[in-house]
């Protein structure tokens, strides 16, 4: 075995907060198949981006096939044969897969004839049993076919170290186990394949070494998979100490109950039941693409279940109905504020007017200060409540949607992420203020990414893996339990 | 993990109208009076070379608009539609809904009042009660028009841009069989409807129409700024997600404000009908529908603004009308300046936002 690619004292960081990479460490082997295991935000995405020229480190060497890496460009990259496939694929929807395979491998000026363009998909796929419809545009090709002819994209330009990211998340058991099988005779043919997966399954399924990232820093540097088991991996996941005793805070959990949640199913997610009392906090734990995002959506009314029901205190949540949604005291904070929660061209003031208000506002400079209150109660930074939202720090932003949502002693407040990208004290507000609506008698669903911080905070704990939610765990809690079950432990 | 696809399919045309409500306070004013000049200027070089002494030709423009009762009155008869079909373009693109259908909605609506005002069955009724049905007829027939493109938006997804542009010749189509077949003046043998008679608007030559584009101005400032709609226009044109998490589902915000946009152009057909031309003709469309467009632009997507640009390039337009008569002065000119003004006030607004 030779080595593929050697990182060495990788450093990247984004904005203010802790780095994304914080000096790691990596070496590939030719002939291997590389687990890249860790939790979101670990910082697997990053290091791989960097390795594949999407990216550049602020600090430290890569060396790859004997060279250093000067030019941090996908192109240069490329050359030197290391391919990506991200979890977005990078495919033209509207052209065919021969077609999307000349545009990224031109042969001479020409367009290619159709013949031409099967000729050359049928031959690849063959030589790597990958197969894939030629004469269908890409949009039409099911999930799998298209990722699957991304590889091909790679492959027909010669990779010799492949970094797939995820590559399983959107793939059915088979389809997974198959392209394992794939990956397992590349790295036979003398590659370098890199996976990059937080399923602990798929890690003894077909991966030979494993490295584990946590926060930015490797914590498991290449050892072989067979010295692991399931637990020792999800430990080193998720770390091991458990959660710092006693949690901040504990009331009463036995409260009216305020949310239930009845069988309640939506695409990914599985039918699911929940209940949860006045004063208490449900925290909502598990890796992106589990189904949260259909139980965020669910929980704030906008999307209806397929099946079952989604009742806050006795009366069906209203759908697609937003405005009756607030009246009814229910607080969203979305997970992407500045998507679905912020209008930045507009001001402080009339932001926190939305959802609320009469038919006739009354004029600006009273709308203004009527703002003003809440704006200082909220210690949202800026220069009058006249100023765009879009001037805003991530913290001010923040701090302004939860001033408009916990605004009249909510009900029920649905919290995504609301610390997500926020400096400590921002956070640190922001938590204050949603247990102190908790304790006034909201019940609170509050999903989060960092088990830390759920710990912290969270009455009871739910787990979302596969759709699925596990049996609540309650404090304290187990983090080892928790990460294998983070780590789909409870399928196979 | 699937193939990101981009959620709007208008973009470029997004991008270039948008700015127009966002633009900081000097350059709001500073670009359309800028690209006006230098429209003028250009305008004034392509005359030179045509042997016209700009100068002189300009003084005959000025002279055509403000040295005459006549010109004035002119000036506020051809900004009325105007100023009422802009202020319908204002809403719909403050909400960043870029329909270009106002053309077709002005044909609808004028063909509706108009083919209500000299029915048969109707011919006893009073003036003015003909005059208020056939507008009330006019708006509805505008919004039809117009919610026929919000509902193949909401329905299948089509480019509001697309479907309200091809609309467009739907309703030339019909103008031209109306005037031909449907409400054709029997007794008449060029190709054209019956005059409306009693159902016209009180006043010759300044027709009341103006009065009215006069009162909606502050009215639908009113609307834009102190109203829920208002507020909602503009978090649609900020941001459609948003809008859904708090407010109400953007289609129907989006629907509204297609049918108030139609509504105005609506209304404005039957009001030059009714306050100018008397009787449809096959050439009564004359891209009003079109220039409103400018007029909202330049106007910076408010009501007022509205209004100064409508006067603006009416005058213009009166003013060269004059001057052709003095001078040889192709007729081109005048849509030679108006296209001028649309490429000067779009590099302006592109230069002004680069600076930020």
């Amino acid at each position: 075995m030779t080595e593929a690619a050697v990182l060495t004292g990788i450093r990247r960081r984004f904005g203010a907060g802790h780095p994304a990479l914080d000096g790691v460490d990596l070496e590939l082997a030719t002939g291997e198949v590389h687990a890249l295991l860790g939790e979101n935000g670990a910082g697997k995405t990053t290091l791989m981006r960097i390795l594949a020229g999407l990216d550049r480190p602020d600090d430290g060497e890569v060396v790859v096939a004997g060279e250093p890496v000067t030019a941090f460009t996908p192109r240069a990259q490329r050359a030197r044969g290391v391919a990506m496939v991200q979890q977005h694929f990078t495919l033209v929807p509207t052209l065919t897969a021969g077609e999307n395979l000349a545009l990224a491998g031109p042969r001479g000026r020409l367009r290619p004839g159709a013949r031409q363009l099967q000729r050359r998909v049928d031959e690849l796929a063959g030589r790597f049993g990958l197969p894939v419809r030629a004469d269908a545009p890409v949009a039409e090709l099911s999930v799998g076919e298209q990722q699957r002819l991304e590889i091909l994209r790679a492959l027909d330009a010669d990779a010799r170290l492949l970094i797939l990211d995820e590559p399983t998340a959107v793939l059915v058991d088979d389809e997974a186990q198959a392209l394992l099988d794939v990956c397992r005779e590349l790295a036979a043919d003398g590659r370098a394949v890199v996976i990059i997966t937080h399923r602990l399954g798929e890690v003894f399924a077909g991966c030979d070494r494993v490295t584990v990232l946590r926060r930015g820093a490797v914590v498991c540097a290449g050892e072989p998979v067979a010295d692991h088991d399931r637990a020792s991996l999800a430990a080193l996941m998720v770390g091991t100490t458990n959660g710092a005793g006693a949690p901040a805070r504990r009331t009463q959990p036995d409260g009216p109950v305020r949310l239930r949640v009845t069988g309640a199913a939506l695409r990914r997610l599985q039918p699911l039941d929940l209940e949860v009392g006045a004063g208490e906090v449900l925290g909502v734990a598990g890796v992106d693409g589990n189904g949260q995002a259909e139980l965020e959506a669910l929980l704030a009314g906008s999307a209806a279940p397929e099946r079952g029901t989604v009742t806050v205190d006795g009366a069906p949540l209203p759908v697609g109905r937003p405005r009756e949604r607030i009246a009814r005291r229910i607080a969203y904070v979305p997970s992407d504020r500045y998507r679905h929660a912020l209008a930045r061209p507009l001001s402080l003031a009339d932001n926190l007017e939305l959802g609320r208000g009469a038919t006739w506002r009354p004029g600006k400079a009273r709308r203004e200060q009527a703002a003003a209150p809440a704006l200082d109660a909220w210690d949202v930074r800026a220069t009058g409540p006249g100023t765009p939202a879009a001037a805003l720090s991530g913290g001010n932003a923040q701090k302004l949607v939860l001033a408009r949502e916990l605004a009249g002693n909510p009900l029920l407040v649905v919290a995504a992420q609301p610390t997500r990208g926020l400096d400590p004290e921002a956070a640190r507000i922001i938590t204050r203020r949603i247990l102190d609506a908790a304790a006034a008698g909201a019940a609170v669903v509050w999903f989060g990414a960092e088990l830390d911080e759920l710990f912290a905070i969270a009455d009871r704990l739910v787990v979302l893996a596969g759709g699925r939610a596990t049996e609540p765990f309650t404090p304290p809690y187990d983090r080892h339990a928790v990460g294998i079950a983070m780590a789909g432990g409870h399928d196979s | 993990m699937t193939i990101t696809e981009q959620p709007t399919p208008d973009r470029p045309v997004d991008r270039l109208l948008s700015g127009a409500a966002e633009r900081p306070g000097l350059a709001r004013i500073a670009v359309p009076a800028l690209a006006v000049l230098g429209a003028l200027v250009i305008g004034g070089v392509l005359m030179g070379i045509e042997g016209v002494a700009p100068l002189s030709a300009y003084g005959e423009v000025v002279r055509g608009v403000f040295g005459r009762t006549r010109g004035l009155i002119d000036t506020a008869i051809i900004a009325t539609p105007l100023v009422l079909i802009g202020l319908g373009i204002t809403i719909a693109y403050r909400a960043r809904v870029f329909t270009i259908g106002a053309e077709g909605q002005y044909i609808a609506g004028a063909l509706a009042g108009t083919a209500l005002a000299t029915a048969g069955p109707l011919a006893g009724l009073p003036g003015p009660v003909l005059l208020i049905a056939g507008l009330v007829v006019a708006v509805l027939a505008g919004s039809g028009l117009a919610g026929l493109t919000a509902w193949l938006q909401s329905r299948f997804g089509a480019s509001v841009v697309i479907t309200s542009l091809l609309l467009n010749y739907v309703a030339a189509a019909a103008l031209a069989w109306a005037v031909r077949v449907g409400i054709r003046d029997p007794g008449s043998f060029t190709p054209q409807s019956r005059d409306v008679g009693a159902a016209a608007l009180p006043g010759t030559p300044l027709h009341l129409g103006f009065l009215v584009a006069l009162v909606a101005v502050p009215v639908v400032a009113i609307v834009l700024r102190r109203t829920r709609f208002g507020l909602r226009v503009d978090v649609l044109g900020a941001n459609p997600e948003v809008l859904a998490v708090t407010e109400v589902r953007p289609a129907i915000t989006r629907m509204i404000v297609l049918l108030v946009a139609g509504g105005f152009a609506g209304l404005a057909g039957f009001v030059e009908v009714a306050g100018v031309t008397g009787r449809m003709t096959p050439a009564f469309a004359t891209g009003y529908g079109f220039t409103a467009i400018i007029v909202a632009l330049l106007g910076g997507l408010r009501p007022l603004g509205v209004l100064i640009a409508a006067l603006v390039l009416a005058g213009i337009t009166v003013g060269f009308d004059e001057a052709e008569r003095a001078f040889v002065i192709p007729s081109a000119t005048v849509g030679v300046i108006q296209a001028l003004i649309v490429v000067f006030f779009v590099a302006g607004d592109a230069l002004s936002r680069r600076e930020r």
